[in-house]
């Protein structure tokens, strides 16, 4: 028999990367000390570059001072993966778990991220898949929907998805997409037949695969006004 | 009694390969384990440490080691380093604490040598210890095998 599992939830709109990698390095030490549960933040950010680890800043395209006109800003991150982009219509979320908890190391996790995105797709009709051995993400056909990366400290994951629904894919021509030259990056908007809700349905629609796919028990919904819903699920 | 024989070695090595496909991980029996599936191998006053079977199994293919610089000091239960492994990067916990004196250098150009060789080839750092009675704060194999059986049955 295995303990309840909660997940709180945060709308938190869009906000600047600087602001929410703050945040969440105090999630992760508060998630480490029992201090709050399983967290997600949900959100979307201003036009923003961001690297990983390793530093692939060669597969920035364009000069660092060209940013500025493009409207974008470039971040540093420790996070695992290439180079991404995220702007407004994309969906972003920040799962902050205690993964040694689930039972879940690296791979798994990163497996169920991109599962939660494939089944979002799969509601609007996209047949979505993970990616080829080493090509992490979610693809339809070869163009790319969804990017992950995440860092695991302690044990407690932060960073983590990125879903296309509707951002301007045109500032993904100025970076080499995750390193993978070659291969077009798309969103739900392009893919999908059938007509789309608003975009911040569509963002709560990710939340809630998310929650499926992670098996939660039950859900506690904030907004940004810091309104307290509880919602139960089976 | 041939076809009872044959019976009995089909059975045998049906029973073995059993085994394999649970894919019980290896858990060398003269290392020491950290919760956070570090191993650490005592030789004196010095320890070699490295990431388990798994762990390594449980990150995926490892693309990427960060490794602390020779010198630097380490501490039991604090982070040194990091593995990025399909887009995630994850932190090494020293399982000891005391002054790196080796980085196994080979980890930059094969990484994958983490997951082929966890043990052996794949070790990460050579560390002089500073405290050598916090090894016995350390699990053993037969403990750190109960351990993983738990954390994976919580999935």
């Amino acid at each position: 028999m295995r303990a309840r599992r909660v997940l709180e939830i945060c709308r938190m709109g869009v906000i600047n990367y600087a602001d929410a990698l703050k945040l969440q390095e105090k999630l992760v030490l508060d998630r480490k000390a029992g201090i709050i549960p399983d967290t997600l933040l949900s959100l979307q950010h201003p036009p923003t570059y961001t690297l990983g680890k390793r530093r692939t800043d060669n597969n920035l395209l364009i000069p660092l001072s060209d940013l500025k006109k493009i409207g974008a800003q470039l971040h540093y991150t420790q996070r695992g993966g290439d180079i991404t982009f995220h702007g407004p219509r994309q969906a972003i979320l920040y799962p902050i778990i205690a993964l040694r908890e689930m039972g879940l190391g690296a791979r798994l996790y990163v497996e169920k991220l991109e599962r939660t995105m494939i089944e979002l797709s799969s509601q609007y009709g996209v047949r979505a898949s993970p990616g080829k051995s080493g090509e992490t993400g979610v693809w339809v056909e070869d163009r790319k929907i969804g990017a992950i990366g995440v860092r695991i400290s302690n044990g407690i994951t932060s960073h983590g998805l990125a879903y296309n629904i509707d951002p301007d894919l045109r500032y993904f021509k100025h970076i080499v997409p995750c390193g993978i030259a070659n291969k077009e990056v798309t969103s739900l908007k392009r893919e999908a037949e059938v007509e789309l809700p608003a975009e911040d349905v569509v963002q709560d629609r990710l939340v809630s695969c998310f929650v499926e796919i992670f098996g939660y028990d039950s859900t506690v919904w904030k907004g940004s006004d810091s309104l307290v819903v509880t919602k139960g699920e089976t | 009694m041939a076809s009872r024989l044959m019976w009995a070695s089909r059975a045998a090595s049906r029973l073995r390969v059993s085994v394999f496909s649970r894919g019980l991980a290896t858990v060398p029996k003269d290392l020491k384990y950290a919760d956070s599936h570090e191993w650490v191998k005592v030789e004196g006053n010095s320890a070699t440490v490295g990431i388990t079977d798994h762990a390594q199994d449980h990150l995926g293919d490892v693309v990427y080691v960060e490794l602390p610089e020779e010198g630097s000091t380490v501490a039991q239960g604090n982070g040194f380093g990091a593995v990025e492994s399909v887009k995630a990067t994850s932190d090494i916990i020293s399982p000891v604490s005391g002054k790196v004196i080796e980085v196994n250098e080979e980890l930059s150009d094969s990484p994958g040598l983490v997951n082929s060789s966890p043990y052996e080839k794949g070790w990460i750092i050579k560390v002089e210890l500073s405290d050598s009675s916090e090894v016995e704060k350390l699990m053993d194999s037969d403990k750190y095998c109960k351990f993983c059986e738990e954390e994976d049955a919580a999935h």
